[in-house]
């Protein structure tokens, strides 16, 4: 066995550091009690106002990703996880201790992403899953339900998990451009919230076109079985979304490596 | 050991590290002196492929701490103590470093017994005084038994007994072959704890030797008293010495050593009372040696 830092030591090193801090955990925890808590809300909602549903309401009704209402908010629970996993290392100066240890900086920042999006992936899995079959069973004899025996709506749950992991591991990316904690939440928050106000505000003709590239939206056409008219199929929503994660994460691995620690 | 070739650091028009040409031998405590931003820390975040140099190299062991493939093994450092995240415990700290550089577990008691914070090992680092961190900081950099150890102000922040703990343990791991390099910005520390000095002023070097060549090198004074004094300093100057009177009737001769001095007395027939050479003290040839290298120097106000 060779004793050299290699990727798979320093992927040890990072799950250790990202266990043992309290954030991740009350990070994950808001994560859990935002998407599931939400989903019994939202659902609860729904039923006791369904008979006083139009009818055009009730047939585009998606039972589906009303009941995945709650990963709007638990992204950025999980965004902030991915934010500090890299800026309070920037911000106690303990990024000059990882990188003396592992002097491989590229090898860190996929170590450390290893991490984060194994762990996020299966925690968020759970909790989609769980906040899908908590609304069936909320709707169940009122609303009509959805099953997990149907290829699709399968397939947007669990696109609801991979949903959740990119805009923790955006955090991440932009955590790694900006170092500042602050700075990456307030940029992060806009891109989620900000943007698709200032969308609105434009001439409606530009709005079709632009709010499906909003991130939110692309997770909208992520989490629903049937695809609304307005986004992108499922396909090439979680394809652009993986995209602008991947210019983000990159654009950081290159300045991570040009810049003084 | 480590070796600094033609190393310099621009920062715009700024420049920290001036062209720095520099051995740091194993088997002596290297003291690395200047004042503040004189770049110190710069250039120990060079050697430890934490900065890039704009020019020149660091290497060590001829190698640049990029290519060293277990580099905890081969390099110990303490840059900056408080630099842990403040809501890991030591011991998780530790953990992370051993387990990047596959050093066994059972390394982390033993440096943490060797620090002297065992007790404490388990608490949160955001409660640790300064002085705990640089124990922390010193646990870290021992965890892979290195040969090479850098310590940036290691003393800050330490009460009178972790002074005297650390400078011991600079003086066994010199003592054991290892490179001590240990930078500071005052003078008294170093005259204790090293047996090499490297000045440096604005990022260039000054001077460098033993603590014995650098008070050597400094001019040093000699007090005379004599009966008749005017004679003597008469004698002197003409024998190429430089005479300064003093209020109490004694004469501070520079430029010339004790023993010419009296020669010079002898062959004027002048009797001495006193003769009484006396060395620069460290701290003033340092002084005397940054004076034109201090980056912020207090001037006395300017007047109307």
């Amino acid at each position: 066995m060779s004793d050299r830092v290699t990727l798979a030591s320093t992927t040890r090193a990072e799950w250790i550091k990202f266990r043992s801090v309290r954030s991740t955990l009350t990070g994950y925890l808001v994560t859990v009690v935002l998407t599931i808590g939400l989903a019994a809300l939202i659902t609860s909602a729904i039923r006791t106002h369904w008979t006083s549903t139009t009818e055009l309401r009730r047939i585009t009704f998606d039972p589906v990703s009303s009941s995945l209402g709650g990963t709007l908010f638990a992204q950025f629970a999980v965004g902030v996880i991915g934010i500090l996993f890299i800026t309070s290392e920037y911000a106690s100066g303990s990024i000059r201790t990882t990188f003396a240890a592992t002097p491989r900086r590229g090898t860190v920042m996929v170590a450390k992403l290893l991490v984060l999006s194994a762990t996020t992936l299966v925690m968020a899995e759970v909790v989609v899953l769980a906040a899908f079959l908590l609304g069936q069973r909320i709707y169940q004899g009122v609303v009509p339900t959805a099953s997990l025996g149907d290829g699709a709506v399968l397939r947007a749950v669990l696109l609801g998990g991979v949903y959740l992991t990119l805009l923790a591991i955006l955090g991440f990316g932009l955590g790694l451009i900006l170092r500042s904690q602050s700075a990456a939440i307030s940029v992060f928050t806009s891109l989620l919230l900000v943007l698709p106000i200032i969308v609105i505000i434009l001439p409606t003709s530009w709005q079709n076109t632009i709010t499906k590239w909003e991130p939110s939206a692309l997770g909208r056409a992520m989490m629903s079985p049937t695809p609304a008219l307005d986004t992108f199929g499922w396909a090439t929503g979680t394809l652009v979304l993986c995209l602008y994660v991947a210019a983000v994460v990159v654009t950081g691995i290159v300045l991570v490596n040009r810049r003084d620690a | 050991m480590i070796r600094l070739t033609s190393l310099t650091k621009r920062y715009g028009d700024t420049v920290a590290v001036d062209d720095l040409d520099v051995e740091i031998r194993p088997g002596v405590v290297t003291g690395f002196l200047g004042p503040n931003g004189s770049g110190k820390s710069t250039t120990m975040r060079i050697i430890m492929g934490l900065d890039a140099p704009t020019s020149g190299s660091a290497t060590i062991n001829g190698r640049r701490y990029h290519d060293l493939e277990r580099p905890l093994h081969e390099v110990g450092a303490l840059l900056d103590a408080k630099s842990v995240h403040p809501g890991r415990s030591a011991r998780n700290h530790l953990r992370a470093l051993a387990a990047s550089n596959r050093i066994p577990p059972r390394r982390i008691d033993d440096v943490l017994d060797f620090a002297g914070i065992t007790s404490v090992a388990d608490k949160k680092v955001g409660g640790f005084s300064l002085g705990m961190s640089q124990r922390l900081g010193i646990a870290a950099a021992m965890l892979g038994d290195p040969g090479v150890l850098l310590f940036d102000e290691p003393v800050n922040g330490l009460d009178p007994e972790g002074i005297r703990w650390i400078r011991e343990l600079f003086r066994s791991l010199a003592t054991e072959g290892r490179t001590v390099f240990v930078s500071s910005h005052l003078m008294s520390e170093m005259a204790l704890s090293a047996d090499e000095i490297i000045v440096i002023g604005r990022g260039r070097l000054i001077t460098q030797g033993t603590v014995g060549d650098l008070t050597a090198s400094a001019d040093g004074v000699v007090t005379v008293r004599a009966v008749d004094a005017d004679r003597l300093a008469n004698a002197i100057e003409v024998g190429g010495g430089h005479v300064e009177r003093r209020n109490d009737g004694t004469l501070a001769v520079s430029s010339l050593n004790a023993e010419a001095i009296g020669r010079i007395a002898l062959d004027a027939g002048v009797a001495l009372s006193e003769l009484t050479p006396r060395r620069a003290s460290l701290e003033e040839v340092y002084m005397d040696l940054t004076a034109d290298a201090v980056e912020y120097s207090s001037t006395a106000a300017p007047h109307e």
